[in-house]
C-alpha cells in the first residue's frame, strides 16, 4: 500500500511550496490594488470636497448624486466630460491600430536574413526605452508651430505644406499625442511579433508557395492565425494602457489640455485634485473602470480560444 | 523535499519583510516635546522646526538657509527647509494638513490661504499676531490674504508680495518712435504702442521680434494676466458678497475682449499660446517679444549674471510700466499676489515654529529676502523703503498700490481653474488655433459657461 498516499503527499507539498511563493504577491495585490479600489468606490458615494476632505471616509453619504452629476449633461460640472470620452476613444483607436499594424508590418519586414538586421532591430527598439515623460517633453518642443522641428521640416525644408499648422491646439492636438504614442509603443509590439515570427517554421511558407500561394495569402492563412494569441494579448494591454494615458497629455498641455485634447485621466485628475471634487473624480474613475471591464469581457469572448489553445 | 519547503517559507517571509519595510513611512523626528512657556527662547534651544518653501528664485534652498543661519545662531532653534515645487505644492500641503504628517510651517500662495484654512489643519494665529504688529504693520490688501471672507481667524503671516506690471523693451520703443512716458497709460495707448512696434520694428539686432506675448491655458497664472483688464472695465470675478459669479457681465466681457482682440489684430503673437508662463518669460528674456506682463522677480534677474536666458540687448533695455488704466478714464488695476506662511496644527513645536515665523516677519529679514528674489516685503515700511531706494522698483511699488486680489474664499482655487479653462478657450479661438471661429458670441458663451461652473463650485458645502 505504498502507492497513493506518498503521491498525494508529494502533490500537497508541491502545492504548499507554490502557495508560499505566491502569498507575498497576493498580499501586495490585496493591499496595493484591491483595497484602494474598494476605498475609491466607497468615496464615489460620498460628498468629498474642500470642506469635507478632512473627514475622508467620514464624509457625508450622498448616494448616486456624483454619478448623476457626471451623466447629467445640464450639470455645469459635467462640461467637457463627453468630449473627453470621445477624445479617449479616438486616441485609443488610432494609437492601438498604429502600434499593432505598424509593429506587425515592420516585424514582417525585418523577419528576413539581411545584412545589418541586428542593427536595424536595435535602432527600432530605441524609442521604447525613452521614458514617457521625456517623450512628451521632446515632442512638445518638436510640435511648436513657429520654431519646432516638425514644421521646419514640413514647411521650410520639404515644402510639403504652405502654412505652418498648429499642432498643440485645435484639431491637430489629438494627433500631436497619437503620433508620439505610436512612435513609442510600436517597437515593443514589433519585437514581440518578430520573436513569434521567427518561431514559425519556414517549411510552412515553402509548402504554401509551392502550392501557388502569393505573399498576401501566405500572410493571411499562415502568419496571422499563428500570431493570433499574441495579437490578442497586445490588443488587450494596448487598449487599457491607451485609455489610461496621462503622462503625455499632462506634460504636453498642462493639467487642462482643452476640449480638443482632454483625455479621461486628465479630466479625472483635474476634477479631483485641482477642483477638489474628490467624489466626482472617484465616480468617474469607477465608471472608467467599468468600461474597461466590459472591454476585457468582450476581449475574452473573442480570444478565449487562443488562450486555451496555448495552455 | 522538506528542506525546500522550509526555504520557500523563509523566502516568502523575507520578501514580505522587505516589502513592508520599503512601504513604511518615515520615522518621526524624535524632537523634544513643545514647551508651554512662552517666556524667552531659552527653553526652545535645540528644537527643530521644519519649513516647506516653494522655488522662490533660481537658488531657493541656499537663499533661505543663508538668511536663517543668524536665527539659529541666536536662538539655538534649528530650521530644516525643504523645497516643494509649485506644481505639486497644493497636493502636498493638502495631504499634510489632513493626515497630520508634515512640516511645522509652510509657504502658501496668498490666494490659497482660505482653501488650506478650510481643511482645518492649520493653526489660528489670532492670539500671536500682535508680536508682529498685527494689521497695522501691513497694507490692507496684504492683510486680507490672511483671513477667510466672513469668518474669524488669522490663518497666516504675510511673507512677500508681488504684483504684475508691463515689461517693455526700451530700445524697441525708441526705434518705433514711441515715447516711453504714457506708452501704456490706458488701453488705447497700449494698442497704439503695440501697433507702432508691429509696423515699424519687425526685427531688432537682426532678429525678428513680436510686439506682445502672453501664455495660454498652459500657464498656471493665466487668470492673473486677464483679470486686470476685467477689473479695468468695471467687472469683477464674483459678486460683492461672494455668492455668485459675475464673470459673464458685459463689463467682464469688455475686459476679456480687449485682451483677446490683440490676437485678432496680430499684435499678440499667437504661438505664445502653446507655451507656459516660464517659457514665455524666457521668450521675453531671449529678445523675441517686445512687451510682456510679468512679476518683479524677472526684473531682479537682470542683475543676476548666472541667469543665461537673457540676451544682452534685452537685459540692458528693460523698462517697467504700471498696467494700463481702463477705458473712459477708469482706474487701472493689477493683480497683487505673493506668499504667506502658515503653521500646521500638527506642528510639534508650536512656540519654536512661531519664533521662526516672527523672525521671517522682521523688517530686516523681509527686506533681505525680498531683495534676493526681486519680490517686495509684505510689511508696509520695508516696502516703501525699497521703492525709495531704487528707482527701478518705483514702478513696482506703484503697481502694488493699484493692486487687487481675488475673493478670499476656500473655493477660489477651483473657480480660478474654471476661469482659466474658459479664458484659455477664448484666447485659442481669437488666435485661430482652436475652439472654432472667434466672435463676440465666443466670448459671451465661454464666459457664461465659466459663470455656471463657478456657481456650481460656489454651491459646494459640507452637507450630505
Amino acid at each position: 500500500m505504498v502507492g497513493p498516499a506518498p503521491r498525494r503527499r508529494r502533490r500537497r507539498r508541491r502545492n504548499t511550496f507554490a502557495y508560499a511563493l505566491i502569498a507575498p504577491a497576493a498580499l501586495f495585490m490585496l493591499l496595493v490594488h484591491v483595497v484602494p479600489m474598494l476605498a475609491g468606490a466607497l468615496l464615489s458615494f460620498k460628498n468629498l470636497n474642500t470642506f469635507t476632505f478632512h473627514q475622508l471616509f467620514g464624509a457625508p453619504w450622498t448616494g448616486l448624486s456624483n454619478y448623476e452629476a457626471i451623466l447629467d449633461s445640464s450639470n455645469p460640472l459635467n462640461d467637457g466630460f463627453v468630449g473627453a470620452v470621445w477624445n479617449t476613444v479616438r486616441y485609443t483607436f488610432w494609437t492601438v491600430l498604429g502600434c499593432l499594424a505598424g509593429g506587425l508590418a515592420i516585424a514582417v519586414l525585418l523577419n528576413r536574413d539581411m545584412r545589418g538586421r541586428k542593427w536595424a532591430r536595435a535602432l527600432m527598439l530605441a524609442p521604447w526605452i525613452v521614458p514617457g515623460f521625456v517623450v512628451a517633453t521632446i515632442w512638445q518642443f518638436m510640435w511648436q508651430s513657429d520654431v519646432g522641428i516638425v514644421n521646419k521640416v514640413l514647411v521650410d525644408y520639404l515644402h510639403l505644406l504652405g502654412d505652418r499648422p498648429t499642432w498643440l491646439a485645435g484639431d491637430n492636438a489629438l494627433w500631436a499625442m497619437i503620433i508620439p504614442s505610436v512612435w513609442r509603443g510600436l517597437p515593443l509590439n514589433m519585437l514581440i511579433f518578430l520573436a513569434a515570427l521567427q518561431a514559425v517554421p519556414t517549411e510552412l511558407y515553402e509548402a504554401a508557395s509551392i502550392d501557388g500561394a502569393g505573399a498576401w495569402r501566405r500572410f493571411r492563412h499562415i502568419t496571422l492565425p499563428l500570431l493570433r494569441p499574441l495579437i490578442g494579448i497586445q490588443l488587450l494591454f494596448g487598449v487599457i494602457y491607451a485609455a489610461y494615458q496621462y503622462t503625455i497629455p499632462v506634460v504636453m498641455f498642462g493639467s487642462n489640455p482643452g476640449p480638443d485634447a482632454d483625455l479621461m485621466m486628465t479630466l479625472i485628475v483635474r476634477q479631483s485634485f485641482s477642483n477638489s471634487l474628490f467624489g466626482f473624480g472617484a465616480a468617474a474613475s469607477v465608471l472608467l473602470m467599468g468600461v474597461m471591464l466590459i472591454w476585457v469581457l468582450l476581449w475574452y469572448r473573442a480570444f478565449r480560444r487562443d488562450l486555451e489553445a496555448a495552455a | 523535499m522538506r528542506r525546500i519547503s522550509w526555504i520557500a517559507w523563509a523566502l516568502a517571509a523575507l520578501v514580505l519583510a522587505v516589502g513592508v519595510g520599503a512601504c513604511g513611512g518615515d520615522d518621526d523626528d524624535s524632537s523634544s516635546s513643545s514647551s508651554t512657556a512662552a517666556t524667552g527662547t531659552e527653553s526652545l534651544k535645540g528644537q527643530t522646526v521644519r519649513l516647506w518653501i516653494m522655488p522662490n528664485g533660481p537658488d531657493p534652498k541656499n537663499d533661505i538657509d543663508t538668511l536663517l543661519k543668524p536665527f539659529t545662531e541666536k536662538t539655538g532653534i534649528k530650521v530644516e527647509t525643504e523645497v516643494v515645487g509649485w506644481d505639486v505644492q497644493q497636493d502636498r500641503i493638502r495631504n499634510a494638513a489632513v493626515s497630520g504628517e508634515g512640516p511645522d510651517i509652510t509657504q502658501a500662495g496668498t490666494t490659497q490661504v482660505p482653501f488650506f484654512a478650510a481643511l482645518q489643519g492649520f493653526e489660528d494665529l489670532s492670539d500671536r499676531v500682535e508680536d508682529i504688529g498685527g494689521d497695522a504693520a501691513y497694507p490692507e490688501g496684504v492683510w486680507t490674504t490672511t483671513q477667510v471672507a466672513g469668518q474669524d481667524g488669522i490663518w497666516a503671516a504675510p511673507w512677500f508680495t508681488e504684483a504684475r506690471a508691463i515689461y517693455y523693451r526700451k530700445d524697441v520703443l525708441k526705434k518705433a518712435g514711441v515715447d516711453e512716458e504714457g506708452a501704456f497709460a490706458d488701453w488705447d495707448a497700449m494698442t497704439a504702442t503695440l501697433q507702432a512696434i508691429n509696423d515699424k520694428v519687425p526685427e531688432i539686432d537682426g532678429k525678428p521680434i513680436q510686439p506682445f506675448g502672453s501664455p495660454g491655458k498652459k500657464a498656471f497664472d493665466l487668470v492673473h494676466h486677464v483679470m486686470p483688464f476685467v477689473w479695468d472695465a468695471g467687472g469683477a470675478e464674483l459678486s460683492e458678497d461672494n455668492t455668485k459669479s459675475t464673470i459673464d457681465s458685459a463689463e467682464a466681457a469688455q475686459g476679456v475682449s480687449y485682451f483677446a482682440d490683440l490676437l485678432q489684430k496680430g499684435l499678440y503673437d499667437k504661438s505664445q499660446l502653446q507655451r507656459d508662463g516660464t517659457q514665455v518669460e524666457n521668450q521675453f528674456k531671449g529678445g523675441r517679444i517686445a512687451v510682456w506682463i510679468g512679476g518683479p522677480w524677472t526684473y531682479a534677474s537682470t542683475a543676476r549674471a548666472d541667469d543665461e536666458n537673457w540676451v544682452d540687448s534685452a537685459r540692458k533695455n528693460v523698462g517697467i510700466a504700471p498696467m494700463p488704466h481702463g477705458p473712459s478714464g477708469g482706474e487701472g488695476f493689477t493683480f497683487v499676489g505673493g506668499s504667506n506662511l502658515m503653521m500646521f496644527k500638527s506642528a510639534k513645536n508650536k512656540d519654536a515654529a512661531w519664533e521662526v515665523m516672527k523672525f521671517m516677519s522682521s523688517d530686516d529679514f523681509q527686506t533681505k529676502y525680498a531683495e534676493l528674489l526681486g519680490m517686495f516685503p509684505s510689511r508696509s515700511e520695508p516696502q516703501q523703503a525699497i521703492a525709495e531706494k531704487d528707482p527701478g522698483y518705483q514702478s513696482w511699488y506703484e503697481a502694488i498700490q493699484q493692486g487687487r486680489t481675488y475673493a478670499p474664499i476656500p473655493q477660489w482655487a477651483q473657480i480660478e481653474n474654471a476661469y482659466k479653462a474658459h479664458f484659455g478657450n477664448i484666447l485659442d479661438a481669437a488666435g485661430g488655433v482652436g475652439g472654432g471661429d472667434y466672435s463676440d458670441e465666443t466670448v459671451t458663451s465661454e464666459l457664461q459657461a465659466a459663470a455656471k461652473e463657478a456657481n456650481a463650485l460656489l454651491a459646494q458645502s459640507a452637507g450630505g
